[in-house]
């Protein structure tokens, strides 16, 4: 190929000139271009970052009382996320590799009542306001684990009815657009009972953590959730929660 | 037994079919890329299922560093024509800067020195992160310098901490210069970018993973104080399985 044979033609006569092929030697070329690829491989991006979008509360306080939106004891449910961090600050990793993020969560109001005087919280006679601890463990083949199985079946309904409409829009009945719409409507649906949930975070939870608590709220199609700040009665919870389960 | 004859064989390996290929490569590498932004602080963001891409113009990203330190960039209108020339990005950074800088001399009483020269060098900008009080300062150091502060310096990046002024009434304001320079970028020319930052899309935070929530909280907290309660998060790409 990178060769130019140059043939005299003909017989051959007498004198004539030798039959010569150029080489033209293609290596340095090669080199120089693996350089310049190598070089833009490094310096480019090909995946662009995505973002997600959040709406924090108004800062402004609300004085009037009635104008506070109050979520029903059965469709409240509150996330406080903590992380384990080792002495230098770093995030501390399970065995799997996964981020050491714990959490807390309790259904309704925060249930403190200590009748007997023992210095732990007593267990809620309806069964709200308990805390629990969970995990972000995702997906498994089993289905939903951790603080997503709970979510899950917390907004049952909404995600029945998503799946009624995906399974349309998988077999190709509606459109994508249709899909989107449909789906924003059952979400935002106030006839179904859909959880309200608030993501309180600690000060030494990591940024990931409340960006996986967002994004669970996306994953199993909540509507309603709000990012809050934490109060006493929630660092309270920890501490007895903590108590009662030192091996945790 | 007659002697087995060898045949000499060339090693000469014709490069040119390789040489087209990475030519090819080298083609599609230089026609797709866009190069990474100069950033002072390295961050792995988080990772979500968010499908919504990073818009390439009118953006304002604020970058938290894990020492909580806060860059600023501003990206105006990508395509410019001769009516908008003040919505580009360079445009939009030199309005913020006069205007922040002199929102900033008004509350505090102080001289920050700038210049109209000094914004033409800042309109150059692509991260910046310094007190207003050094800006003038930062703009004299050569490009090397201004990284090497930026990345290094203790006192980089947008301070947060309170400006405790008297307004025109007798009223006792709090404000600090993160505060200031949002406003600054908000109220500039370019109304799509003030649009696009109204509506959240224009506002991307960018932190780190294992960023304590602490230090995000801070600046949250200011961006709801000034009633940009809506903005949008830098994550990266996540499959639905993990």
């Amino acid at each position: 190929m990178a060769q130019i044979e140059q043939s005299s033609g003909g017989k051959k006569k007498k004198g004539a000139q030798k039959k010569m092929s150029i080489h033209v030697d293609f290596t340095p070329m090669v080199d120089m271009n693996m350089l310049l690829i190598t070089f833009f491989m490094l310096c480019t991006t090909m995946i662009k970052s995505q973002t997600l979008n959040i709406s924090l509360p108004s800062n402004e306080k609300i004085e009037n009382e009635e104008q506070q939106s109050k979520a029903k004891n059965s469709e409240a449910i509150t996330m406080i996320l903590t992380t384990e961090r080792d002495k230098d600050g770093n995030v501390k990793s399970d065995a799997e590799g996964r981020p050491m993020n714990t959490i807390y969560y309790y259904e309704g109001k925060p249930y403190i009542e200590d009748a007997n005087n023992d210095g732990l919280i007593d267990v809620s006679p309806d069964g709200f306001g308990i805390l629990r601890a969970e995990k972000f463990l995702g997906n498994t083949p089993e289905g939903e684990q951790g603080i997503r199985k709970i979510l899950h079946n917390k907004n049952k309904q909404a995600l029945e009815k998503i799946d009624e409409q995906k399974k349309l829009w998988r077999e190709n009945k509606i459109t994508d657009e249709e899909f989107q719409k449909k789906a924003k409507e059952i979400r935002n649906d106030s006839t179904l009972t859909r959880p309200v949930v608030i993501i309180k975070a600690t000060p030494e939870a990591s940024w990931e953590s409340v960006i996986t608590a967002l994004d669970e709220m996306q994953i199993n199609q909540i509507s309603r959730y709000q990012i809050d700040n934490i109060n006493q009665v929630d660092s309270a919870l920890i501490l007895d929660y903590l108590a009662k389960n030192p091996n945790k | 037994m007659g002697k087995v004859k060898i045949k000499r064989k060339s090693t000469l390996i014709d490069m040119t079919a390789m040489s087209d290929v990475t030519v090819l490569l080298l083609t599609f590498f230089m026609l797709t890329s866009t190069f990474l932004a100069k950033e002072p602080v390295t961050v792995i963001t988080p990772s979500s299922v968010s499908e919504i891409k990073v818009p390439t113009s009118n953006v304002t990203s604020v970058l938290v560093s894990p020492e909580g330190k806060i860059f600023l960039s501003v990206l105006g209108e990508a395509e410019i024509t001769k009516d908008n020339e003040s919505w580009s990005s360079e445009g939009v950074r030199k309005e913020a800067l006069l205007s922040a800088a002199r929102k900033y001399e008004e509350v505090t009483g102080k001289k920050t020195g700038i210049t109209q020269n000094d914004a033409e060098k800042f309109a150059k900008l692509m991260t910046f992160g310094v007190p207003l009080a050094k800006m003038h300062e930062f703009l004299m150091l050569d490009q090397t310098k201004q990284d090497q502060y930026l990345a290094e310096d203790p006192a980089a990046g947008v301070p947060m901490t309170d400006i405790v002024y008297q307004t025109t009434d007798g009223f006792k304001e709090t404000t600090n210069e993160f505060q200031i320079w949002m406003r600054a970028i908000y109220n500039s020319e370019n109304s799509n970018l003030q649009e696009a930052m109204k509506k959240g899309e224009g506002i991307a935070v960018k932190a780190d993973r294992g960023t304590n929530y602490s230090t995000l909280h801070d600046v949250l907290d200011n961006l709801q104080t000034i009633k940009m309660n809506r903005f949008s998060v830098m994550t990266a790409l996540k499959t639905e399985n993990d």
